[in-house]
C-alpha cells in the first residue's frame, strides 16, 4: 500500500480487517468464525442495527477473511440508496457474478455487500429475491440494514440474521482511548464521556467527533474543545429552520427549507429526522412541549410517505409548529 | 346565439383552394396523394387544433372523388376495434371502385396522438399494421407528434406539419362568413376573435357565431368576455378564486371548473397560504388541510382519479379556514420549488460529487456522508485548510472551497 492509499479518516484507518479485532460484538464474531473456518456452510446474512455499530465493519471483515488481500476482486460493494434501482444493481450482480465465477481457494463464491437494503421498496426487494435465487450458485449476499422488519419475509426467511445493538459505552471509551494512544492525541476522561454521550452508540460518529476535535487544539482533547466540535458538526440551518417556526416566522423558515432541500439535496425525510434530532437540544422548549411537537413531527413524517409533495407536508410541519409556538408565547 | 346548422360546419371547405392557409402544407399532401404514395403509403398531418387537417382531408376526398372513412378518438382504439372498421376497408376493394366518379376509400384516423397505452392496447401496433397492408390511402391527424408513443408511425408515414393560421386569412374568412350571413361587425371585433383564437380557425368561427346576433352590430365591447369564456381558467384566476371563495362550497365549485394542473396549483396554494393567513392559527389549520389533499394526490398517483374528490374537499376545506379575513394580495408564481430547485442546482451537484468521495473512502452511502461526514471534514478543514484528508479524498480545489464557504446545513 502506497501512502497515499493510507486511510486518514480515523474512521477506517482504525477499522478493523479481522473478525478477532472486533470488540464488543463476541457472540457475532462467535457465530461468524465458525462460518470461516467452512466457508461453504456460509448462508445469505442479514446485519441489522442502528448506524456505527459496526455491521460494514463486519461485512468488511468478512471479505478479508475469506479473500484476504484480493478481497475487492471478489466483493461486490452496493449501496441501496446510491443506486438509482433494482435494474442498476440487478445489471452489476448480474456482470460481477459472471466474471467472478470461480471463487477463490476454498471459497466457492463470490460476495456480494449490499449496504442499506432497508431502503429498497417491496417490489425492489421481490427482485432481489429473484437474483439472489438465481446467483447463489455463484454468490453470498450480506444484506445490511437498520430494521430488519423494512425487509420483506422471504427475504429473510433465506438469511441468518446477526443483530446489534447499541454499543456498550465502555467499550466505545475503551477504542476511543485507544486511538487516541495511536495518534498521539491527549483525551481527558471527561472528553471522552462527553463523545460518546453525544454519538448516541454510534461509533463511527464518536471517531469523527475525535478527530474533528483533535485537530483544533494540537492533539489535546478536553471537554471544552468536544463542547466546541459538537457545536460546529450540529445542523445550524436545521436549528434556525425550528426556531424561526416555532417563533410565528413561518415564510423565513421556509426558506430554510427550501435551501435545505435545494442546495443541500436534503429529502423530506432526512430533514423531518434531523428535526426531530434537534428538537431535543433545545433548551427553551419543556419536555412536555418537546412531546407534543414529537407526536406532529410523527404525523408529518407518516404523511411524508403518503403524500406527492414532501415540500407540502414540511410546510405544513412548520405551520403547525408556528401554532404549538404561539400557544406557548401567550402561556407565557 | 344563431340556433341555426353550427358555421363550422355550414362553411366546411369543399376544396382544397378554400381550405385557410398551410399552402405549403397542402401542397405535399395533394403530391402524395396524387403521386407519391408508392413512397410512403401514409401521411401524417400534425399541427395546432383547428388549422384544417381534417378539413384538407375531406376536400381533398371530395375533390378527387374519395369516400372517406374516418374514426377518431372517441372510439375505442383497441387492435380489434380497429380492425372491425378499418380492417374490412382496407382489404377489400369497394365496389364503387368501378364507378368512374369515385377512385375507392380514404381512410382517415382522427387524433391519432390520442390513442392511450392502456385502454388502447396494441392500438399503435394495429395502426402500423394497416398502414402496412392496406391497399387505400391512409391518412392520420395528430395534434403532438412528439410524444414518444406515435413514434411507429412516424416510420411508415410522411409528416405533414400545419402552423397556426395567419391572422389576416382568419379576418377575411369572417368578413366573408359575415357577409353571408347579413352581419354587420366592427372591424375590430373581427380583429380580437381571429387574435383570441391564436390561429384556431375552428374556435374563431365558433366565437363569431357565438357572439353575432340578426339586426345587431357586433362590437368590440361584445368580445370582451371572450377569453374567460373560452379558454381554461388560467392558474392566477384560479388561484384568486379559490382564496377569496367566500365558503367551502364556493372554494369546490370554483376547484372542480378550473383546468389548471393540480400539482402546479398545489404548489402555489402552499406558496401563497402564507399570504392569505397571517393568523398562525388559521395558517396551521389551512395547511394540515393542504397536507391531506397532497396525501390524497400521492394516492391517486396516474391512476386512481375517483379520489380526486378528496383531493378538492381537502383543498376547498383550506380555502375556508377564515373567509371573513380575505384581503387581496399579489401571487407567488411560478412555485417557489421550482425557481429554488433551479437556481441551486449546481451547488446540490456539488456537493452530491463530495458526497460520492466521502462514500467510496468510507464506504457509507451519499446520505450518510451528507449527514454524519461533511459538517465534521467542513470542521477539520477550517482548522487546517492544507489538510492530508483533502488528497485522500481526492477533493478538487473547488471542492475544498465550496465546504468552506458553504452554510451548515
Amino acid at each position: 500500500m502506497t501512502s497515499s492509499e493510507e486511510a486518514l479518516m480515523w474512521v477506517e484507518k482504525y477499522r478493523p480487517k479481522n473478525l478477532d479485532e472486533i470488540v464488543d460484538l463476541s457472540d457475532i464474531v462467535q457465530s461468524l468464525k465458525a462460518f470461516m473456518r467452512n466457508p461453504k456452510t456460509m448462508p445469505h446474512l442479514l446485519l441489522a442495527g442502528i448506524p456505527g455499530t459496526g455491521k460494514t465493519t463486519v461485512a468488511l471483515c468478512i471479505a478479508h477473511e475469506l479473500f484476504g488481500q484480493n478481497w475487492k476482486t471478489f466483493t461486490l460493494e452496493l449501496n441501496a440508496s446510491d443506486e438509482r434501482g433494482i435494474d442498476t444493481v440487478r445489471d452489476r450482480i448480474k456482470d460481477f457474478s459472471r466474471y467472478s465465477r470461480s471463487g477463490f481457494g476454498d471459497v466457492p463464491f463470490a460476495l456480494v455487500i449490499l449496504d442499506e437494503s432497508d431502503q429498497m421498496t417491496g417490489p425492489a426487494q421481490t427482485a432481489l429475491r429473484r437474483i439472489m435465487e438465481t446467483s447463489s450458485r455463484t454468490s453470498r449476499f450480506i444484506l445490511i440494514c437498520n430494521q430488519s422488519g423494512k425487509i420483506i419475509e422471504p427475504i429473510q426467511s433465506r438469511c441468518a440474521i446477526f443483530r446489534f445493538s447499541k454499543l456498550d459505552k465502555k467499550a466505545m471509551i475503551a477504542h476511543l482511548e485507544h486511538i487516541a494512544k495511536k495518534e498521539n492525541v491527549t483525551l481527558s476522561p471527561e472528553a471522552a464521556e462527553r463523545i460518546v454521550e453525544y454519538s448516541e452508540g454510534d461509533l463511527r460518529h464518536a471517531i469523527n467527533a475525535l478527530q474533528t476535535a483533535s485537530v483544533y487544539r494540537d492533539g489535546l482533547v478536553d471537554e471544552k474543545t468536544v463542547l466546541q466540535v459538537i457545536g460546529e458538526a450540529s445542523p445550524k440551518q436545521v436549528q434556525m429552520m425550528i426556531n424561526k417556526a416555532l417563533n410565528g416566522e413561518f415564510v423565513d423558515a421556509r426558506k430554510i427549507m427550501y435551501e435545505l432541500m435545494g442546495a443541500y439535496g436534503f429529502s423530506g425525510s432526512e430533514i423531518v429526522r434531523q428535526m426531530q434530532r434537534e428538537l431535543f437540544k433545545l433548551s427553551y422548549i419543556s419536555p412536555e412541549q418537546k412531546a407534543d411537537l414529537t407526536s406532529i413531527i410523527g404525523e408529518y413524517d407518516y404523511r411524508l410517505t403518503q403524500g406527492a409533495n414532501s415540500d407540502i407536508q414540511l410546510s405544513a410541519l412548520l405551520a403547525q409548529f408556528g401554532k404549538v409556538g404561539k400557544a406557548k408565547g401567550e402561556n407565557r | 346565439m344563431r340556433t341555426d346548422a353550427l358555421w363550422v360546419e355550414k362553411y366546411r371547405p369543399e376544396k382544397i383552394s378554400e381550405v385557410l392557409g398551410n399552402e405549403e402544407a397542402k401542397a405535399t399532401f395533394v403530391e402524395w396523394l396524387q403521386n407519391k404514395r408508392h413512397v410512403k403509403k401514409a401521411v401524417l398531418l400534425y399541427g395546432p387544433p383547428g388549422v384544417g387537417k381534417t378539413a384538407l382531408v375531406n376536400a381533398a376526398a371530395n375533390e378527387f372523388g374519395y369516400k372517406v372513412i374516418e374514426m377518431n378518438a372517441s372510439d375505442t382504439r383497441t387492435e380489434k376495434a380497429i380492425n372491425k372498421v378499418a380492417g374490412p376497408a382496407t382489404f377489400f376493394v369497394g365496389l364503387d371502385r368501378f364507378s368512374t366518379a369515385s377512385k375507392g376509400s380514404l381512410l382517415f384516423l382522427d387524433e391519432v396522438d390520442g390513442v392511450a397505452g392502456r385502454e388502447d392496447r396494441g392500438g399503435i401496433g394495429a395502426i402500423v399494421k394497416i398502414v402496412e397492408e392496406s391497399r387505400i390511402p391512409v391518412t392520420m391527424a395528430a395534434n403532438d407528434t412528439d410524444l414518444e408513443k406515435i413514434r411507429p408511425l412516424k416510420k411508415v408515414s410522411t409528416l405533414i406539419r400545419f402552423q397556426q393560421v395567419r391572422l389576416p386569412l382568419i379576418i377575411t374568412m369572417l368578413r366573408r362568413i359575415c357577409a353571408m350571413e347579413h352581419i354587420d361587425a366592427e372591424y375590430d371585433a373581427l380583429e380580437r376573435i381571429a387574435e383570441n383564437s391564436k390561429g384556431d380557425v375552428r374556435s374563431a368561427i365558433n366565437d363569431l357565431q357565438s357572439l353575432s346576433e340578426p339586426n345587431r352590430v357586433l362590437t368590440l365591447q361584445d368580445t370582451l368576455a371572450l377569453s374567460s369564456r373560452n379558454k381554461d381558467i388560467s392558474m392566477d384566476e384560479t388561484l384568486r378564486g379559490f382564496f377569496s371563495a367566500k365558503s367551502f362550497a364556493e372554494a369546490a365549485t370554483m376547484l372542480s371548473r378550473s383546468n389548471v394542473d393540480y400539482d402546479d396549483f398545489l404548489l402555489s396554494v402552499s406558496d401563497n397560504l402564507p399570504r392569505r393567513y397571517d393568523n398562525p392559527e388559521e395558517l396551521a389549520k389551512a395547511y394540515d388541510f393542504v397536507s391531506r389533499a397532497d396525501v390524497f394526490r400521492g394516492r391517486i398517483g396516474t391512476e386512481h382519479w375517483h379520489l380526486l374528490r378528496y383531493f378538492f374537499n381537502y383543498m376547498a376545506r383550506a380555502a375556508a379556514v377564515s373567509p371573513e379575513s380575505y384581503r387581496p394580495f399579489d401571487f407567488i408564481s411560478p412555485p417557489i420549488r421550482i425557481i429554488t430547485l433551479f437556481w441551486t442546482k449546481g451547488k446540490r451537484t456539488m456537493l452530491e460529487n463530495i458526497c460520492a468521495k466521502i462514500g467510496l473512502q468510507c464506504h457509507v452511502s451519499r446520505v450518510t456522508a451528507k449527514n454524519d461526514f461533511v459538517l465534521f471534514i467542513k470542521a477539520i478543514l477550517e482548522k487546517k485548510k492544507s489538510n492530508s484528508i483533502v488528497t485522500w479524498f481526492k477533493l478538487e480545489n473547488e471542492e475544498v472551497e465550496y465546504l468552506l464557504k458553504m452554510n451548515k446545513f
